[in-house]
This record gives structure tokens, sequence and C-alpha cells, in this order.
């Protein structure tokens, strides 16, 4: 479903959206392809799903490409993925191998559309290796890295730069996230859309009907971590600070996560937080397929406060959604959550699940806080991470590319 | 009186080059050597950032040395810093390095931060738009001001001051090609102490100084 751009107006006035517009009308018609690996699931999926039909909007030709991979290279790429946060993994000449073919065939099919576009934007590692490729190219071509590999594992690395050092440009969500390349390096938060079924208003019924869909007693505070499968995301430590929590005060967990295609490891790490979970009828482990955005908006609403104790993270658009929706965040002291979670102002950083435990039950035993840092958190998403901030980036910086990025200021 | 352009501007930031400072004395390794652009956009710009506003200090030097060397004694030092009572950016520069040094010379063991904690040096471009607003009178200044973004706010109250040879705020440039009707104005946004503001009460400043004015006339 698409949103039209005056429908944000009345969330973040009407000067920003003017502003978007101007700028649009100064790319005029710009073909701007973005290239990723899945259609749904996901935070970059969910970025593309509003970024392409907006920039259209605005009056440039964008569009969004998604490779095709097999089961192969979609583990090949999660070892790529886990190698570049800094586990150490066991990639082989193989590995790379099939790594480079997939991005071989997927550039037969996309060379016609990539060759011609003025700018391209490869998101992630899985399609980087489209653009040695892609020969005779006309455009700027643009990586954006929307994971942490502040300290990747080397080897991973070290193959991977030799690709990314000749990309034009790179954008990465956090200076901390930045790696030394020989190009320029922008720094561009991510945003969530605030009219999307994931993040809108819902109605007390609609919130209703979700609570008694998974038994959510009403009487009873509940704590919420949504994400995906993933053992960066800690479901276990979430639910050994739920049995710290527990023995004091009767609190009940859910621990919902969404699969992507890219994403092999998920039914793995689903299947260890099942065995964590045990009998107890207090926590909800709900694998919910992409398309459940309105369940997962409820969810967040229906939370007296949202978990996400990552030990690893890329920005945590969940953290945001979670903030948007009034509701303090406990999260993992890593990657972007530092970002967003400040403590005592929009929640709590934590370190383990003891720190988890402390801050959910200092929060249960002083209810004002839980709105006073809600309402914080909220305004903070406002200021600082719509949609609208991240769209805004995105032009500039195609302006800028475009002219050349030298000096402190220019007029457009 | 021409109309006042209203404009707005958005900060696009990038990586500076510099390798990260983990302690203080790599921190004025790096702060001597970089960029006027990074020093200024340290100094001047992170109120534009999407970040939190931590209320405590302006620049995100005194920031670090605060939350991440832990050194309360450096961090107010730097935080007090006004990098617009400053000549030039490099003397801007000169005056922190003396405090650096001074802090050097003082401390027995050099203050570090953890591993992740580091400092990271940053550069940005100001992208500035034309809103196509325009205010006609020093009258309609402070509703005008009302309605602005935060981008415009720092825009034309705070990097103008680098921006123009004059070192003044937009505001008061505009006023005065009728100086002596306006004079009241002009000394009324003269007189904000305005570096240490979030962008949002700098803005409530200004208005309430604006105001005042008219209440008087």
């Amino acid at each position: 479903m698409t949103v039209p751009l005056s429908d944000y107006e009345k969330i973040v006035g009407p000067t920003a959206i003017t502003q978007l517009r101007r700028l649009g009308k100064k790319l005029g018609g710009i073909r701007v392809v973005h290239v990723n690996s899945t259609r749904e699931g996901g935070g970059v999926a969910e970025i593309l799903e509003w970024m392409i039909p907006l920039m259209r909007e605005v009056g440039l030709d964008a569009s969004w490409e998604v490779i095709q991979g097999t089961e192969e290279f979609f583990e090949v790429t999660k070892n790529i993925h886990n190698g570049l946060q800094g586990r150490p993994v066991d990639l082989s000449h193989k590995g790379w191998k099939i790594f480079q073919e997939v991005n071989e065939k997927n550039m037969e099919k996309l060379r016609p559309t990539l060759k011609d576009a003025e700018i391209v934007v490869v998101h992630d590692p899985q399609p980087a290796f489209l653009l040695p490729l892609c020969d005779k190219r006309k455009g700027k071509w643009i990586w954006r890295g929307h994971i942490d590999i502040s300290r990747p594992f080397r080897p991973v690395w070290k193959v991977l730069r030799t690709t990314l050092e000749k990309y034009d440009a790179s954008i990465f969500s956090m200076c901390e996230f930045a790696q030394a390349l020989p190009h320029i390096q922008f720094l561009v938060p991510p945003s969530i859309d605030p009219l999307s079924p994931k993040n809108r208003d819902l109605e007390p019924s609609e919130l209703e009907t979700v609570r008694a869909r998974f038994g959510v007693d009403p009487d009873r505070p509940l704590l919420v971590q949504i994400s995906r499968f993933d053992r960066f995301k800690d479901p276990v430590g979430v639910i050994q600070a739920y049995r710290m929590v527990r023995k004091v005060l009767p609190v009940q967990l859910v621990l919902a996560g969404g699969s992507a295609t890219d994403d092999p490891e998920g039914n793995a790490v689903l299947e260890d937080v099942m065995e964590a979970a045990g009998e107890d009828p207090d926590i909800h482990v709900l694998n919910l397929p992409p398309s459940e955005h309105l369940t997962i908006n409820a969810l967040q609403r229906l939370a007296d406060i949202i978990l996400q104790k990552s030990t690893r993270e890329g920005f945590g658009l969940t953290v945001t959604e979670g903030m948007w929706k009034g509701k303090p965040v406990i999260g993992g002291d890593t990657g972007g959550i530092r970002l967003q979670v400040v403590n005592h102002h929009t929640g709590f950083l934590v370190n383990t699940p003891e720190g988890a435990a402390h801050r959910i039950r200092y929060l249960l035993h002083h209810r004002e806080r839980i709105r006073e840092i809600g309402a914080v958190a909220r305004e903070f998403v406002r200021e600082n991470f719509l949609l609208s901030r991240h769209l805004r980036e995105y032009l500039t910086l195609i302006l800028a590319i475009r002219r050349g990025v030298d000096g402190r200021s220019f007029e457009v | 009186m021409t109309p006042f352009k209203v404009k707005d501007c958005a900060l696009l930031v990038r990586m500076s080059g510099l390798p990260p400072a983990i302690n203080l004395r790599e921190l004025r390794e790096r702060l001597a050597a970089c960029s006027e652009n990074a020093l200024f956009h340290h100094f001047c710009e992170p109120l534009l950032r999407p970040a939190f506003d931590h209320p405590d200090y302006r620049n995100d030097f005194a920031v670090w040395a605060k939350w991440y060397l832990g050194d309360r004694v450096l961090a107010e030092r730097l935080g007090i810093l006004d990098p617009f009572s400053m000549g030039s950016l490099e003397e801007v520069r000169a005056v922190t390095l003396d405090i650096l040094d001074e802090r050097l010379s003082e401390v027995v063991a050099i203050p570090s931060a953890a591993p992740g904690d580091e400092f990271y040096f940053l550069e940005a471009t100001t992208i500035v738009f034309d809103t196509e607003d325009r205010i006609a009178s020093a009258r309609e200044l402070a509703p005008a001001i009302r309605k602005m973004t935060n981008g415009s706010v720092y825009y034309h109250f705070l990097e103008a001051r680098r921006r123009t040879q004059a070192g003044k705020d937009d505001f008061s440039a505009w006023l005065k090609a009728e100086e002596r009707k306006n004079a009241k104005y002009i000394r009324a946004l003269d007189s904000i102490d305005f570096y240490f503001h979030s962008l949002s009460n700098l803005k409530e400043e200004i208005i309430a100084a604006l105001e005042k004015v008219e209440r008087k006339r």
C-alpha cells in the first residue's frame, strides 16, 4: 500500500514535506536503482518498501531489484553476514565461488537496468559483487552497509573489501560501523514509516483482537521483544531476564520473530528458544510470517516495556518502532541501539540478562516513569528517525555525489 | 526593506578519514591534524545531527570526555568553550589544544575509553534550501520564527555567524537595513546567550525576546 507524501504532513509538518518535493525537483527524473536480496522480512526490505514510491513521488525514476539466490547462496551470505558482525566463520573457497556465481547469474538479468542507471544503491553484502561484473556502467554506485562491521572477522572482510573499494561511495548507519575505504563514507541512520501497517495508530478493538488471539492477560505486565530469531538478538538471554523478574512479579513475555528468505539460520535459533521457553504458559514464542505487520504493531502497543537485548545490532529498527509507540526500551548496549536508547531518558542500555531484569523491575515499580520515558522516546523518534529525514538525506546525498562533495555548504 | 528570505538546511555527515581516538593523547593528536570542517562539525553542528540532545555540553569533545573518558574536569573545561565568540576556527583549535595539553600535564594516567567507545572525527556538508517563505517586517519576525524548522533557526541564527563577515545572525543583519527603526529588535536578539541552548530552546528564546519588544511598543 502506497501512502502519498502529503499524508505525512500531519506528523512531520508541511515544511519538511515541501523540502522533499523541492529537492526531488532538483534531481528531476534521475534514474536510481536499489538492489538487495529480499523483498520481505528484515529492516532493509521495509525501508525500500516506502522509499521507492516516495522517491518516485518527488520526481525520481526509482526502482527496486531483488537478486535471486539458491539455498546454498543464502547459507554463504549468512556466514558472510555473521563474519562481518565479528563471528569467526568457516567460509571456504567453494563458498565464495557460489557467492560469485549467483551474483554473475543475477547480473545477466539486471545488466540493462543497472548499466544505464545514474545511481545504483547496493544494500548489504549479498549483491555486492554485482559492481565489478557491470562493465560500461554509466552511473555512480553506492554500497549501503546496514550491519555493524566495526570489528569484522578479518578473512571475510579482506575478501569483501577488495570489491567494496571499487564503489564510488558507501553509507553506514553510524560512524562506529564504518571501515576505512578509499572513497567517501556517508553516515545516514535508517528510519521507520509512521503510517505503515507496522507503525500506524491502531483502534482499541484491533489491540484486543491480537491480545485475545495469543491469550495475553490484560491484567498483568507484558514484556515484548520483536526480532528475527537470530543469535545476535539474544532471545535466550531475554528468557533468562524474564525468569529473574518472574520470581517476584507476574510478568508475561512475548518473543515474536519474523523470518526472512535470506536467513537460513532462523529455524535453528527458534528451536533453541522453544527449548529455553519450555512449558511456561506465560512465554509466548511466535514465529510470524513477514506479512503480520499489524500483529507486530499491536504487540508493541500492548507491551508495557519493549526489549531488544541484542549483543550485536545494526541499527535496531524494532527499537525505533517501540519508541514511536511511546514505550521505554531496554536494549543491548551495542550498535545503533546506543544511538536511540539513552539511559533514563528513552530507556535503558544493558549488557546482561541480570541488567535487563534489574531495569524491568525498576520500571514496573515506577509506572509513572514508563509513561514519561515513553513520551520522550516518541518525540525523539519524531525529530530524528522518521522516513522524512531519511529520504531527505538520500536526496541530498545524491545531489552531493553528482556535484562532488567538497566545501562546507552548498545551496539548492 | 527587502523581504527576508527564509532558508532551511540539512546536514550530510561523513567520515573525516582520520583514525578514531581511543585516549586523551590520541584526541590531542587528531584534533591538531583535523580539518577546520571537522572542527566546525564537532563544535557547532551536533545540534543538527540525529542524536539525543545531551543537555550538559554543546560540543562533542566535552560530551566524549565526560561519558567515555570519564574525565569530568576536562569535560567542564571543554564544555564552556564557545566557538562563536572566537575569531576563527584556528583560534578554536589553539584554545582546545591548550586545554588538552594542560590536562595531559595534570593526569597521572592517560584517560582512555573502552574499545567501541572511540571518538570518531566527522565532517559535514550543509545543504541549504530556500523555503520560499518571506518576512516583510520586524513585527512579522516572531510569528515567522515560530513556524520555522530547527534547521532554519540553526542556519539563520548560528551558522550565519561563521558564514558572514560581520559574524552576526541573519535576522540582525536584515533588521540593520533600517537600523534606527529596528534598534530594539536588534538589541533583543543580541542579548541572547545562544550557544548553550538546544535548537528548540533557542527558538523559544528568540521568540520571547522579540515578543517582549512588541509588548513594550
